[in-house]
């Protein structure tokens, strides 16, 4: 009894002290309910019947509850969406990992602090252009009547003018380019930042072993970012199937459809995109897609601590 | 003697490396600049300049005629004011939304607070997808009107992990002194830790900013077409000339659109770019900062 009254009295003693703070954040609280946890719980709806204006948890249970996986699982058009996936992703990780670091490695034996920092502005500035811009200075530079590119190759290698956006087999090409044209110089300050840390000793008693400058990027510079180096290509892996959807959708053309189909713009063209929306089947796709990111990330996260030591989250 | 020689080896050695890199800096800036600069002649240059690929990255014919027909065209003026209301809107919402929840959240002592932060960065990994996002909003009611845009996205996690990292650096002395003269926790947050967080407040403004000023995809699936935002347009803009391409529209049409359309690449991303070399390094502060787990 006197327990749990002197627990009474300290709990309005703490809340006299802290109650401040928790009203601050009550309005944050219920929008990270609302808007984040709320959509989450609608995730329920890749497992009921969706009727329009009933709200947006469905009517009643899909008979049977997995209907809508086995729907979407049999259906030809989800695998080549998911394939498509998975060969972007890997694509683009293989490309556009390594040449971040690599442009860091180089901006950094810039001597000249003035051109390091120029460069520096210029390269992070596609970073901060909007999707829909980066595509239509593409379609302007791909332009097979007046673009820049096809110009050049005609009038100099004689090679015939293609529109280059409208061509499948160029399509994971311009993805993987127009990322690299975007994120090499955002990415790399990662890097540089690592680079800048390291011990400018280390570099002076390999100077004056007689190491060149490209055997202390080797022995030196590389080894000592490799943690880095490790943390983002962990964290790469585990956002591999977040796709730029935005870009896709902005790529796609009907002739490109076989190779630019992925998932999020499949679950896109089933249900907003489409005259009869299928909420429930579109639902299940997003879950099935969100779940395997989540194992992704969960997985790399394991791994980060395992291999340095701590976690990335 | 053996000195002079080791630097004679060291300089032949640096010039090697420098061979890679100079052309590597050289193309990498190139690569950057040239696609703005080849917008910018073409939307200055004469449709006929244009046809006859007489445009490579200055302007032939210099006129204002492209940016002449965007400023008179029926909805620009209302798209770029609404790409401003969600801008600025969006902005002071998310900042105001994620100080009051960032600021209780860098506090150790405060209870439930870990297990608010593990919400906080679950909600980064497994989120609902597109549907439930639709369907959440459209059965609020928010769908067809501005706050489909400014009030779902107001918290973003990467930003709000920022600001607490930020908030846990300011001294607690400093706190301590205001609560031992009276003041609340209210008052701390407005009238000593806001202003020491200028730096903080304006890397993840300008992210924000950023975010809202680019979108599209929303603005697209909530909104009404009298609604859109600039980048919207000029999206159905680039869809209607691709058709044009595939049409065979007439040759001077369509030259004109492609001046048109770079005009509104140029007018659309200015603020951007003008803006974009004063700002740089919160930009690069947040990037830096953010890699900080919590």
């Amino acid at each position: 009894m006197q327990k749990s009254k002197g627990y009474r009295s300290s709990f309005r003693k703490y809340m006299g002290r802290y109650w401040q703070l928790y009203a601050m954040m009550l309005v944050p609280f219920c929008f990270l309910l609302v808007f984040k946890y709320g959509p989450m719980l609608g995730n329920i709806l890749a497992f009921r019947r969706f009727k329009p204006l009933t709200g947006p948890y469905g009517v009643s249970w899909a008979e049977p509850p997995l209907r809508y996986f086995k729907q979407f699982l049999g259906q030809k058009q989800f695998w080549t969406a998911f394939r498509n996936t998975l060969i972007i992703s890997i694509e683009n990780l293989a490309v556009n990992f390594p040449i971040p670091v690599i442009f860091a490695i180089l901006l950094n034996e810039v001597r000249s602090v003035h051109v390091r920092r120029f460069i520096q502005t210029v390269s992070y500035m596609p970073r901060f252009i909007s999707t829909v811009v980066v595509i239509s200075i593409l379609s302007e530079l791909l332009s097979p009547s007046t673009g820049l590119l096809n110009r050049l190759l005609s009038t100099v290698f004689g090679i015939p003018r293609i529109y280059y956006l409208n061509e499948p087999v160029y399509f994971r090409l311009l993805y993987i380019l127009t990322d690299m044209w975007q994120f090499t110089g955002w990415t790399a300050i990662v890097y540089l930042a690592a680079i800048t840390a390291i011990s400018t000793e280390l570099f002076e008693a390999a100077r004056i072993d007689g190491a060149s400058r490209f055997q202390q990027i080797i022995y030196i510079t590389i080894p000592s970012i490799m943690p880095t180096i490790m943390t983002m290509l962990i964290l790469s892996v585990g956002n591999l199937l977040v796709l730029g959807y935005e870009k896709v959708l902005l790529m796609q053309t009907p002739t490109n459809m076989a190779v630019s189909d992925i998932i999020d713009t499949y679950v896109y063209r089933l249900s907003l995109g489409a005259t009869s929306p299928q909420y429930s089947l579109a639902a299940a796709i997003g879950l099935f897609n969100g779940l395997i990111g989540l194992i992704l990330v969960s997985g790399a996260n394991f791994l980060a601590k395992k291999i340095t030591g701590s976690s990335i989250y | 003697m053996k000195r002079s020689e080791n630097k004679n080896k060291i300089r032949e050695r640096k010039s090697i490396l420098s061979f890679i890199t100079i052309p590597v800096m050289v193309v990498v800036t190139l690569v950057c600049i040239i696609p703005f600069l080849y917008i910018i002649a073409m939307s200055f240059s004469s449709p006929a300049a244009i046809i006859n690929n007489r445009v490579s990255l200055w302007p032939v014919n210099f006129n204002f005629d492209a940016y002449r027909s965007v400023f008179s065209y029926p909805n620009f003026f209302r798209a770029y004011g609404y790409t401003l209301i969600f801008t600025i809107g969006g902005t002071l919402i998310s900042l105001a939304m994620m100080v009051l929840f960032a600021y209780p959240l860098s506090k150790e002592q405060l209870k439930g607070r870990k297990f608010i932060m593990k919400m906080v960065v679950f909600s980064m990994f497994f989120s609902g997808g597109l549907i439930p996002n639709y369907l959440l909003v459209s059965n609020l009611h928010l769908t067809g009107s501005i706050w489909a845009i400014l009030l779902p996205f107001s918290i973003n996690q990467f930003c709000l992990i920022i600001l607490i990292n930020f908030f846990k650096s300011i001294p607690a002395e400093i706190e301590e002194a205001a609560i031992i003269d009276g003041l609340g926790y209210f008052g701390i947050l407005t009238r000593i830790v806001l202003p020491l967080s200028g730096p903080a407040l304006a890397t993840v403004g300008l992210y924000t900013a950023v975010f809202f000023w680019n979108s599209w995809f929303y603005p697209l699936i909530y909104l009404n077409s009298s609604q859109y935002p600039v980048m919207l347009l000029l999206r159905n803009i680039v869809n209607g000339s691709t058709l044009a391409v595939e049409t065979g529209g007439s040759g001077a049409q369509f030259a004109l659109s492609i001046s048109v359309k770079s005009a509104v690449i140029i007018v659309s991303s200015l603020p951007l770019i003008v803006l974009y070399p004063f700002l740089q390094k919160y930009f690069v502060k947040g990037m830096t900062v953010g890699a900080v787990k919590e």
